[in-house]
């Protein structure tokens, strides 16, 4: 397991160099077409090759690796925060703002997760720059992704309110969001951080879903899940198995994730 | 002169009989008033209700309580926080779990201190010394750096005492301090809460239901039984003369009452 995850590291580590220095890898960018070599094979020049546009892949993939890389963690963060914010709230004021918070957490997982996503997106104006939409894409996720999340630290913060020290720490004047930073959320870190870890892949995921429909990041920006929209013109003749590498990258990226966030709990 | 502390009570967890019926109890300045009775009679829920804690517990809480001239039933949770830890201090049964487990010592201490002050770093630091100091315990750098597993279960207690102490509150409320200690540990702590209440004239309800630590510190015992105090006398008249059959009851069960309290209730009047 140790040598698993070493890898695992060194993979995920090669990847973020290789996308900070992408400029030095690929001979141009990730939007240049050049419509003479559309879907070209592997050569020297692009080591990828092309897509339909003429694009070189190498250049788009690490491109999007690094929109989902980045975005990814930051939607993270969000629907953490917003967990912890929902959570202690309820916990803090108890009766029933606390019974009423863990019916709607309820109510939000009980939503079909991809159909939300996909209404909430096609609300959001589609036609804006592809910065932009890539901010908004990822900042939907994080924004609807808490859920789970607020479930787990709900249910670790009712227990540690019932403790000791947070009598005490009542008992000798503290109180509010004050109780919650001091007191309750030092005893609740661990899980927090194995909640940040986890939910990364599942946006990346999540993420390539809505890009697959077409409601995630916009062209030329790419993204994992524009890149795998690609493959739905593949075909098993004249195939060109370059096609396949921002699937297995996407699998690797989401393993490697799993492989680190598994030492994590184990050692929380 | 008016007593510190007067207080007239009924609480009831969620609906159910009454846990506290009717129960009155009065605390001098400076005294030390012993509280004692059987486990599950309502000596805890009395300690919480003082500092208006039970509606944590979803209980329901009735009466007055009167304290340095006003009525603390009377004040909003906000100004009732500033009562908390400033002037009525609570040390807890059991140290370990009374402490958070993820605060260093120094880091629980500065909060403490944080919750009812303002002020420079050097003047916290020294009235961290202080307390740490009053509480006979080590005010070194590396003691304030430990977490609460790396200490004994006697400085864990003593820690407590020293944040309870902190702001040298008028009153201090001890619900079982000494029920989880070894015997010499016991004594030592007793023996802290006597110096205190000399040392910083604070009044100390010590509720326990050890009665011979509570002979040995106290000037005045109630004795509490089903929600009331059915007795509450000097420790000497308590010992010598019991009236109520539940306080003839608790004495008879004393192996060595003639001898070991009889002398410390002596010694004490």
């Amino acid at each position: 397991m140790k040598y698993a995850r070493t890898v695992a590291a060194l993979l995920l580590s090669t990847l973020v160099l290789a996308c900070v220095f992408r400029d030095q890898l690929t001979p141009v960018g990730y939007d240049h077409q050049d419509r003479n070599i559309p879907n070209a094979f592997r050569s020297r020049q692009h080591l990828l090759g092309t897509d339909a546009l003429g694009r070189d892949r190498l250049a788009r993939v690490l491109e999007g690796t690094r929109v989902s890389l980045v975005l990814a963690p930051s939607a993270a963060a969000i629907s953490t925060v917003l967990a912890i914010l929902i959570a202690g709230t309820a916990a803090l004021a108890g009766g029933w703002v606390e019974r009423l918070t863990a019916s709607g957490i309820d109510l939000f997982l009980s939503l079909p997760w991809l159909f939300l996503l996909v209404t909430v997106r096609a609300l959001l104006p589609l036609n804006v720059s592809p910065m932009t939409s890539a901010v908004i894409t990822f900042s939907v996720l994080g924004c609807l992704g808490w859920a789970g999340a607020a479930r787990l630290l709900s249910a670790q913060l009712s227990w540690l309110r019932s403790r000791d020290f947070i009598l005490l720490a009542r008992a000798s004047g503290c109180g509010g969001f004050r109780l919650l930073r001091r007191h309750l959320l030092p005893n609740l870190m661990p899980l927090v951080y194995a909640q940040f870890w986890i939910s990364i892949p599942t946006f990346i995921l999540a993420e390539a879903n809505l890009g697959i429909l077409g409601l995630g990041v916009s062209e030329p920006l790419p993204s994992w899940g524009s890149l795998l929209r690609e493959l739905d013109s593949f075909s098993v003749f004249g195939w060109n198995l370059w096609q396949l590498v921002p699937l297995a990258l996407l699998i690797a990226v989401v393993s490697c994730f799993h492989l680190l966030i598994s030492k994590g709990e184990i050692a929380a | 002169m008016t007593p510190l502390l007067a207080l007239n009570l009924s609480a009831s967890y969620g609906g159910k009989s009454p846990v506290l019926s009717g129960l009155s109890l009065e605390i001098g300045r400076g005294e030390i008033l012993g509280l004692v009775g059987e486990s599950g009679c309502g000596k805890s829920t009395l300690a919480l209700a003082i500092l208006r804690l039970l509606p944590v517990k979803n209980a329901y809480v009735e009466g007055s309580i009167e304290f340095n001239g006003r009525d603390l039933m009377l004040l909003s949770e906000g100004e009732m926080r500033r009562v908390r830890g400033k002037e009525i201090g609570l040390v807890l049964q059991s140290p370990m779990s009374a402490l958070n487990p993820a605060l260093r010592v120094g880091a629980q201490l500065e909060e403490a201190w944080r919750v009812h002050q303002r002020g420079t770093k050097d003047a916290r630091k020294r009235d961290l010394v202080s307390a740490l100091a009053n509480a006979r315990l080590p005010h070194a750098e590396e003691f304030f750096r430990r977490y609460p597993a790396q200490l004994s279960v006697g400085q864990a207690q003593r820690v407590l005492i020293a944040m309870a102490m902190l702001h040298h509150p008028a009153l201090l409320i001890c619900d079982e301090p000494t029920s989880s200690l070894d015997l010499v540990t016991q004594s030592d702590i007793v023996e802290l809460f006597r110096e205190l209440k000399t040392k910083l004239a604070t009044s100390i309800l010590f509720i326990s239901h050890d009665l011979l630590s509570v002979a040995n510190l106290c000037q005045r015992i109630a004795v509490m039984k089903d929600g009331a105090i059915v007795e509450c006398r000097s420790t000497k008249d308590l010992f010598f003369d019991p009236q109520h059959p539940y306080t003839q009851q608790l004495l008879r069960a004393l192996p060595a009452v003639p001898r070991f309290a009889a002398k410390a209730a002596a010694a004490n009047s």
